[in-house]
């Protein structure tokens, strides 16, 4: 067995139960009050497709996170947008199922209700450190929540699959990029 | 010299073709028999009886991208060229699948591997599954046709360096290895063939049996979903299908109405038993969308000295079947070992973790070499399996469930694959898990392996190969269809594809779907003759 769960790794198999009901009770209230508030407004912001405004904390402070080490810092902030351009390109070729099921995540991540409890990142995500994002992806990893375990897996495939997808990556891994026919 | 796009010549001859995202009005279009799917069921299929002389008619849900669309590039190709925008998974989200959504299926991006089915399965489905009229000798001929048809031949030229490491690290352990039979002709050994043949070399369905259908006056609708069959009690009286916007993501609004002497569904393991699901088509047994196998994939990487450049060269050329066998047919769970190309996007989810760890993973792209177990599942009563199922909006997803019975097959695949990487001289090997790191003796590896907690999300799982679902067999208890692929419950409806397997191959199906096809599609046309 991993250490699951929210913080404390050595809950009882009680609490464990506990945490993993609130947990889900959790993801079904962000959905719920997500569509009933209109908090995650389905507009996209201006030169995306599907990417929303409220989205966009979560994502700068994560994507720095997992791009470490294979960007340097002088060329993050580019390196981020063109990732974001990237994301929001495949977001809008998935399937509306999976689409919907991702854009949910998201508000599950920027609603300061289910943001703490289930990230552990208490203040918002512009002052997260890269600890702390590294930290929550961890404890998603090593969550008992499935759903969590499975959103940790899609937020990694997304963001790597984005970013080096993009020929200003290619050069880290020594990728010389397609012959030409 | 550029390549001429062998298909725009042929639309600019006159072939008929309908772009469901582009219709002013709804439309009914009529043939003698409509194809649902034009993967490599359904070009096979499409192509063998427009030769008899019946207008065909295949619907193809994806869009018509040929090889001047074909640049080599990973987003755009998955995007436009991948169920769901390759975003399909196993229902819980542990297990990728690659499957083909656009003009000539899978076919159009699978990595040419063509095996016949190995006898042993053909026997097993005989034995345990009630199927006649498919044994080795019966299918011989059918594969030998499809061979010659499709280009399919051992490779000629040198394997590249990553599918070099089956090669050295067997030939140093005594195991065997083969050269891979593809289909393939003039190939360029470029090495994106799961992102679209740029050079016509592949001989996918898109340049092979599709034009021979297109030059005979059948017709292709494409970006259209068959998103219902209508039924008239034991009958099939048409298609609905609906028009989907440019990406192939949502419909449009516009609806076509099919109609047909006769009915093909081949839209390969999920999306066959998706439409019958939806249609509510009579399933008294519940068979329909059961026992759907995935070659279930895991994956092992190894570091080496010298460049490997993973991302060049023929994908697929050297496999072993050494473990395949190694308990039976219906033994422990046993496996082929091959390797995956490795353009950067897709390596960079398989290599895994996130941060500098992925990072450094990523920066030795060049000397990496990454091997795949294809897990024959289905043979044994505790192998995982998947049920084909329907999700709110009506779309098919697949819940497949591990079971102790697979993880051991697993396992024991990262040992072999670990096992056959040191002895080719890798430095360090990783078996893609979370809890891995490279480790750099064969020792070490045993040790970390035996003590891995498998699992998933913690394992990466993949399926390029989706079967079943839609079983063939005699029984109507135990199956969809009889062994011509004839529906048991409606008269006038055949199934073509991968959906029919009664279990999972023990190799690249493409090649199995093509031989048992053409059969079925023969018989076809002799019985729609006499009807």
């Amino acid at each position: 067995m991993h250490n699951t769960a929210i913080d404390a790794p050595h809950l009882s198999r009680r609490k464990l139960l506990k945490v993993g009901l609130l947990g889900s009770a959790l993801l079904a209230t962000a959905g719920l009050t997500a569509s009933l508030s209109g908090c995650s407004a389905s507009t996209p912001k201006a030169g995306f497709r599907v990417i929303r405004e409220s989205d966009l904390p979560f994502l700068q402070a994560l994507i720095p996170a997992m791009l470490d080490g294979a960007v340097v810092p002088a060329r993050m902030a580019q390196a981020v947008s063109g990732t974001l351009e990237s994301l929001d390109y495949s977001l809008n070729h998935l399937s509306p199922e999976l689409r919907g099921l991702t854009v949910q995540l998201f508000d599950v991540l920027a609603m300061p209700l289910t943001r703490g409890p289930l990230t552990g990142v208490w203040g918002s995500w512009q002052k997260a450190s890269a600890g702390e994002v590294r930290a929550f992806l961890e404890r998603w990893q090593n969550s008992s929540i499935g759903l969590l375990q499975m959103g940790h897996a899609s937020l990694l495939q997304l963001v790597l699959m984005s970013w080096y997808s993009r020929a200003e990556s290619w050069a880290h891994c020594g990728y010389p990029g397609p012959p030409s026919v | 010299m550029p390549v001429p796009d062998m298909f725009k010549q042929g639309l600019a001859r006159g072939w008929k073709t309908h772009d469901g995202s582009r219709l002013d009005a709804d439309l009914t279009l009529e043939a003698d028999v409509a194809i649902v799917g034009s993967g490599a069921g359904g070009g096979t299929t499409a192509e063998i009886l427009s030769a008899a002389g019946f207008k065909v008619l295949l619907i193809e849900e994806g869009p018509l991208k040929t090889s001047d669309d074909f640049k080599m590039l990973e987003a755009e190709a998955y995007a436009s060229l991948y169920q769901e925008g390759i975003g399909r998974m196993s229902k819980d989200g542990a297990i990728t699948i690659m499957q083909g959504r656009a003009v000539g299926g899978t076919t159009l991006i699978n990595w040419t591997s063509s095996f016949r089915t190995p006898d042993p399965t053909l026997q097993h489905w005989a034995r345990e599954h009630g199927v006649i009229g498919h044994s080795a000798a019966e299918m011989a001929p059918w594969f030998e046709r499809m061979e010659q048809r499709l280009g399919v031949a051992p490779w000629a030229m040198p394997p590249n360096a990553n599918n070099q490491v089956i090669r050295s690290g067997c030939e140093k352990l005594g195991y065997q290895w083969h050269v891979i039979p593809r289909n393939v002709r003039g190939c360029w050994n470029l090495g994106y063939c799961g992102l679209g043949c740029p050079t016509n070399a592949k001989q996918s369905m898109l340049v092979t049996t599709i034009p021979a259908t297109l030059d005979k006056g059948g017709e292709l609708l494409y970006l259209a979903r068959a998103e219902r069959l209508l039924l008239d009690g034991e009958r099939v009286s048409g298609i609905e299908c609906l028009g989907m916007d440019a990406r192939s993501v949502a419909p449009n609004g516009r609806k076509i109405r099919v109609k047909a002497k006769h009915y093909v569904l081949a839209g390969g393991g999920i999306n066959t038993p998706g439409i019958l699901l939806r249609s509510k088509a009579p399933d008294p047994h519940q068979r329909t969308g059961k026992r759907t196998f995935l070659h279930l994939v895991n994956f092992s990487a190894a570091l080496f000295e010298q460049v490997i450049n993973p991302f060049y060269g023929a994908p697929q050329s050297i496999y072993s079947d050494h473990f395949q066998w190694d308990d039976g047919t219906a033994g422990r769970l046993s496996y082929k070992l091959e390797v995956p190309p490795l353009q950067p996007a897709l390596t960079a989810t398989l290599l895994g973790r996130f941060g500098i760890d992925n990072a450094l993973r990523m920066e030795q792209l060049p000397n990496t070499n990454v091997m795949l177990a294809l897990l024959r599942d289905g043979f044994h009563p505790d192998s995982a399996e998947g049920t084909v199922e329907l999700r709110n909006d009506g779309s098919p997803v697949l819940d497949y469930r591990m079971t102790d019975y697979s993880w051991d097959g697993v396992r024991r695949a990262f040992h072999s694959m670990a096992e056959i990487q040191f002895a080719a001289g890798a430095k360090a090997v990783l078996p893609l898990h979370a809890d891995a790191g490279y480790v750099k003796t064969l020792d070490e590896a045993r040790r970390l392996i035996d003590n891995l907690s498998l699992e998933i999300y913690r394992t990466r799982l993949g399926s390029a190969h989706v079967m079943g679902g839609c079983a063939m067999g005699e029984d109507p208890r135990q199956a969809v269809t009889d062994s011509l692929g004839r529906h048991h419950q409606l008269t006038n409806l055949s199934i073509h594809d991968g959906s029919l397997f009664p279990t999972s191959i023990g190799a690249n199906p493409q090649l199995s779907i093509y031989g048992l096809t053409a059969q079925l599609a023969t018989q076809l046309a002799e019985r729609l003759r006499h009807a």
